[in-house]
């Protein structure tokens, strides 16, 4: 095989490579602009007076206003704390059980690991959904039902399974013996844990941290389910009564996407942070 | 992944026979594990069996229970609204595949993309990360028939003769909350597989190319064998959380009209929530249950036929 049959090959090889090219890219802009297009109509609708949305359809507010966005704001207030608390608490709780347990699984060998790994994978793939009418029930027996505390135990139910995958793909992956080394230098199991391993994996643990606390942020099945309106509900479960609450009342747009934008941008943040270390775990 | 029975054996008949040993030898492991077990139990697997029981009883949210046996059972198998559910939840599932078609060109097309990766990466995810609540409330106003801008636009360049009232009509509600949460959800399809494809050593294409494979060959023969797996797990996820998210479809057509648009995860809202009719809704459960694990295995068995016949020649 001459250079010369090669040269020879990417020159018939030439419209064939245009049309892939220009698939390709064709179909990354395709993708890009389905999402900032929709994106960025909310984002001009939420600088829009009200008279603004119904005197004409220019897609660019001709006076753009913030007003929008303080009622927005001060409305969500108390809601967005209760979403701020009610992730906190979830992402602590998740942590502290799920750290060792990843170890568990990531590091060393015990009879029944293989059926209580699989056990993670069936929690995974269940269809969480079902367990609301035994959870509201539950919870109204033990007083959990409108309570923070309520909302941070259920929210384990889909927030362990994966931090526990995520905590363990890390845990694998760091080198082995460094529990041995540890331990020549006077570390019991336990301390070479706490002071090697743990210091090793911090930013995994921020990751899954991250990851947990959006999780809560964004359920909207568990707050409604398990809070009535006197209870502590978020800023999610308010957003979904101005729409479908809001019976034959003039819906104000603007205001109500400055409201999605507020809700919305948190765990976009906190994604894009972590999103190397969650797709790390996702590679099969 | 694949176990053998012998390794299953080996792993169980670990603690039967020696369990005070094992525990003796193993306590620092199983005390790490723990937290993680009585979590599964009291929180998965305890309420699911309490549902199996409160599936048999007239159940309200607050007051007293009775035995009713297999009256929700007979109720709902009689019951119109369920096929209508059904027959809603089998068109919403079909998103699947359009998740799948989405998220496999995605990331087979920024593989291939070597500036802005990471800028492109973060776009594709915005409308992923945030609540599907939030996300259904703006496609609510973007495709609203009289506020909504895009009907507007479409009626205006023509393409649209009247603004479409997709809430009032179940037919085409159901393909509009069908292919707004495929928009949603793609990504993360792309995210497992994007993350698998750059895990392809570049030497197999390049032997590949020396021996004169075309793209298609290249993708048949290499891309898609190193993909299996990641296909695999996206999938399965996918098809399990795309019949439990109900939150986004709610908010956008809020199950109606009547129950034309209410997948079995909405009819299951409606019936915790409105009704306050527990034993009925975990009844409902139960047949989400039984899709859900149907799809499930039939997908991996028939993934794992149709690969593995693939691989034998490859």
């Amino acid at each position: 095989m001459s250079t010369e049959s090669g040269r020879f090959d990417r020159l018939r090889r030439y419209p064939e490579d245009v049309f892939w090219g220009g698939l390709k890219y064709g179909f990354v802009l395709l993708l890009v602009s389905s999402i900032l297009g929709p994106y960025l109509i909310v984002v001009l609708t939420s600088f829009k007076t009200p008279q603004q949305m119904f005197a004409s359809d220019a897609l660019i507010p001709s006076q753009p206003t913030l007003e929008n966005w303080v009622t927005a704001f001060t409305e969500l207030q108390g809601s967005l704390l209760n979403s701020l608390v009610i992730a906190l608490g979830t992402t602590i709780i998740a942590l502290a059980i799920t750290i060792p347990g990843a170890y568990a699984f990531g590091r060393k060998e015990f009879p029944g690991k293989l059926l209580g790994f699989y056990g993670i994978v069936l929690a995974l793939l269940f269809p969480y959904i079902v367990l609301v009418a035994p959870l509201s029930s539950l919870w109204i027996d033990f007083g959990l039902y409108n309570s923070v505390a309520g909302l941070w135990l259920a929210y384990q139910i889909f927030v362990t399974p994966f931090a526990i995958w995520i905590l363990r793909d890390f845990f694998e992956k760091l080198p082995a013996n460094l529990e041995e080394s540890a331990q020549v230098y006077g570390c019991s199991q336990f301390t070479a844990f706490l002071r090697v391993i743990l210091p090793l994996s911090l930013p995994a643990v921020a990751a899954v941290g991250f990851l947990s606390f959006l999780t809560a942020w964004n359920d909207f099945l568990f707050s409604s389910v398990l809070t009535s309106s006197q209870g502590p509900q978020p800023a999610v479960v308010v957003l979904y009564l101005t729409i479908s609450g809001g019976s034959g009342e003039r819906v104000f747009w603007g205001q109500l996407m400055a409201q999605t934008l507020i809700i919305g941008f948190p765990p976009l943040t906190l994604y894009l942070l972590a999103r190397k270390r969650i797709t790390d775990a996702f590679a099969v | 992944m694949s176990t053998t029975t012998a390794e299953w054996l080996q792993d169980v008949s670990g603690w039967i026979g020696n369990g005070r040993e094992v525990l003796r030898e193993y306590w620092f492991e199983y005390l790490l594990f723990v937290p993680t077990l009585v979590f599964l139990l009291a929180l998965v697997w305890g309420p699911f069996v309490r549902g199996v029981w409160m599936s048999f009883h007239d159940w309200p949210l607050f007051g007293e229970s009775t035995w009713v046996g297999l009256d929700n059972y007979a109720y709902l198998f009689g019951w119109d609204a369920l096929y209508t559910s059904i027959r809603a939840t089998i068109i919403f599932s079909l998103q699947t595949v359009l998740q799948l078609v989405v998220g496999l060109g995605a990331a087979l097309a920024l593989t291939r993309i070597s500036s802005f990766r990471d800028f492109i990466n973060g776009i594709y995810l915005i409308g992923f990360t945030m609540p599907p609540v939030v996300t259904g409330t703006m496609w609510y106003f973007l495709l609203h028939p009289q506020f909504g801008p895009i009907q507007q636009y479409l009626t205006d360049l023509g393409l649209l003769g009247s603004p479409v009232f997709w809430r009032s009509s179940g037919d085409i509600g159901i393909w509009v909350i069908t292919l707004v949460s495929a928009w949603t959800f793609w990504p993360f399809v792309f995210l497992v597989l994007f993350a698998s494809l750059t895990n392809i050593p570049d030497e197999h294409y390049e032997t590949a190319r020396v021996y004169g494979a075309s793209r298609i060959q290249q993708f048949i023969r290499i891309t898609l064998p190193q993909l299996k797996s990641a296909i695999l797990v996206a999938i399965s996820i996918r098809i399990v959380w795309n019949l439990v998210k109900v939150s986004q479809p709610l908010q956008m057509t809020g199950g109606g009209p009547g129950y034309e648009t209410s997948i079995l995860a909405i009819l299951l809202y409606r019936f915790t929530k409105e009704q306050r009719e527990l034993g009925l809704s975990f009844s409902v459960g139960v047949v989400l249950f039984v899709i859900t694990l149907v799809f499930t295995v039939l997908f991996i068995r028939e993934f794992e036929r149709a690969t593995g016949e693939g691989g034998e020649t490859a």
